[in-house]
């Protein structure tokens, strides 16, 4: 059975939406047996469904539940197309690390950003919880990322973001990387206080964060 | 009516009777005021607070004279539930509050259940109430609020929250389940502390905000099993206080069908407009804590004032107060609710 090719993107873009991951799969495997791109199955398919998911989200009409089914969907479906990418659509990914700053180990907040940035087209490394200042920095430049993403849920534990930006400034290495951070105690105001490159309110907005800093800077950082 | 004591002017607002002025309270749990200054000022410090009683009495009554605020309020962590159910805690340092280490099940389908009289065996629980009836004993006209976790968020802390908020959705019967049993833990908790001479029960539940679980999952878990707890605890004609956090946009229209005794919101929350909206409602709050961490004592004050005459019934911190905030700046905000 032939089928025209966009309307099967569409279809597993509504999968993710509707969190039909089984459905996801099944449309996944035709467009292996199809013989069509995968690349552009995950462009046009997953990640549509899962950045409409994300616009759901900012609009407050699915919650942090309705999110993470879609992301699973996304997942499973990436899962079967991934080993079909031929390698010239293995463009260069912007690179992030992402983790809880040492003494929080709230990651619920954390973990939809790292959904959002990958689905945004990032490479998220993550960290986990509970880490360490210096643990981002060296990871940072282990992974040659290009941001540095924290998120905390707790006021006593905020200061440790402070620390990730001191140890970058006493490395001379500030302005090879971006710092954005997030969570519930975090605001604008406090990211200006301790130099960050960005705050976002919540996931759907770290990814459209992080794309205006590649915008704005390129290949500066 | 100027010689109401601190717990009859608690319990005369949490009535909605007359009284001379609002009370100024921190009611302990992820929203407690131990904060370093203190400790460092009188030598009653955490951890140690976290596990020895005669510490923990000593931490609440440092904390309540050297703040101003008119209560005690224990614990000072909201793992202690988490802890008793099985899961792993680390318990922090003297400026960082004990956190979940690790969540003991993967799957609320994985819950093993503990039989009644679990709580009562713990020895942590054993400490917090040794402390409270050492308070209430000790200090008769101060209320001891005891402060409990909430049902979403304890549970949450004992399933990996990832695959918890999913089957909210997916596992609904097995989700229920799971906070139905947390829920009857945290009664008998509760009761433990009310047996023990704790005044009041605040119940905080960070995981059950508007902005994470959605109006439809709030209704359907959240205000259930509050109300579970909560009618539970009026049985021992206790009254409580639930600190709802977040922005609660996508939640407000539950609020007057939660059967506490006051609602206390964070500070973005407008409470005047609440009580506008819900005439009924006794609420409590709601004073920024990044403000009280990193504001003026002069504009603490000023927005102090600001809740007084916005008739807000119990004035307190909005949400968990960070370790480092300076001592000056509560008292700004505790003086500024007890002038006239």
């Amino acid at each position: 059975m032939s089928i025209n090719k966009e309307e099967l993107y569409n279809k597993l873009a509504e999968a993710v939406l509707n969190m039909e991951e089984e459905e996801t799969v099944a449309l996944s495997k035709q467009v292996i047996a199809e013989n069509l791109d995968a690349y552009e199955a995950i462009v046009n398919g997953l990640t549509v469904g899962m950045n409409q998911a994300g616009k759901l989200f900012d609009e407050e009409e699915y919650f942090v539940p309705e999110l993470l089914i879609c992301s699973d969907a996304m997942y499973a479906g990436l899962e079967i197309l991934k080993p079909h990418i031929k390698t010239k659509d293995n463009a260069i990914k912007r690179k992030a690390v992402i983790g809880v700053i040492e003494g929080d180990t709230h990651d619920i907040g954390k973990n939809l950003v790292k959904i959002m940035l990958e689905t945004g087209g990032f490479d998220v490394i993550d960290l986990g919880r509970d880490v360490a200042p210096a643990t981002f920095v060296e990871k940072a430049k282990e992974e040659k990322a290009e941001f540095i993403v924290v998120s905390t849920l707790m006021t006593t534990t905020m200061e440790g973001m402070n620390e990730v930006i001191e140890i970058l400034n006493e490395e001379d290495i500030r302005d090879d990387y971006k710092v954005l951070i997030g969570g519930g105690p975090i605001s604008q105001g406090y990211a200006d206080k301790i130099g960050a490159d960005g705050y976002a309110e919540n996931a759907a907005e770290a990814v459209k964060l992080a794309n205006r800093l590649v915008a704005a800077y390129g290949n500066e950082i | 009516m100027n010689d109401l004591t601190p717990k009859e002017r608690i319990f005369r607002s949490l009535k909605k009777q007359t009284v001379d002025r609002a009370p100024v309270i921190c009611p302990g749990g992820m929203m407690n005021a131990a904060i370093v200054e203190v400790m460092n000022k009188t030598g009653h410090t955490l951890p140690e607070g976290h596990h020895d009683s005669k510490i923990m009495a000593a931490l609440a009554n440092d904390v309540h004279l050297n703040t101003g605020f008119e209560n005690f309020g224990i614990p000072f962590c909201m793992t202690v539930e988490a802890e008793v159910l099985g899961s792993e805690i680390n318990y922090g340092t003297l400026s960082c509050e004990p956190k979940i280490q690790r969540e003991v099940f993967s799957s609320v389908t994985d819950v093993v259940y503990r039989e009644s009289g679990a709580m009562e065996k713990n020895a942590r629980v054993n400490a917090i109430i040794e402390a409270t009836y050492a308070l209430s004993k000790r200090y008769p006209d101060v209320p001891v609020f005891g402060s409990v976790t909430g049902p979403l968020s304890t549970s949450a802390s004992l399933v990996d929250p990832i695959p918890f908020l999913k089957e909210l959705r997916k596992n609904r019967d097995g989700a229920h389940r799971v906070i139905d049993y947390v829920s009857d833990q945290i009664i008998e908790y509760a009761k433990l502390m009310i047996e023990n001479g704790a005044s009041v029960i605040t119940i905080a539940d960070p995981t059950a905000t508007g902005e994470i679980l959605g109006p439809t999952m709030f209704g359907e878990y959240a205000v259930k099993y509050l109300n579970k707890i909560i009618d539970a605890i009026h049985e021992t004609n206790t009254p409580v206080v639930v600190h709802i956090c977040g922005k609660m946009n996508a939640v407000k229209k539950f609020v007057p069908q939660i059967k506490s005794d006051a609602i206390s919101t964070d500070s973005s929350i407008s409470l005047k407009k609440l009580k506008e909206e819900y005439g009924q409602l006794t609420t409590m709050g709601n004073l920024s804590t990044y403000l009280l961490e990193f504001g003026e004592a002069e504009k603490i004050s000023i927005l102090t004032e600001k809740l007084k005459n916005d008739g807000i019934d119990i004035i307190s911190p909005a949400c968990g107060l960070s370790t480092s905030t300076p001592l000056r700046n509560i008292n700004a905000m505790t003086n500024r609710v007890k002038e006239s």
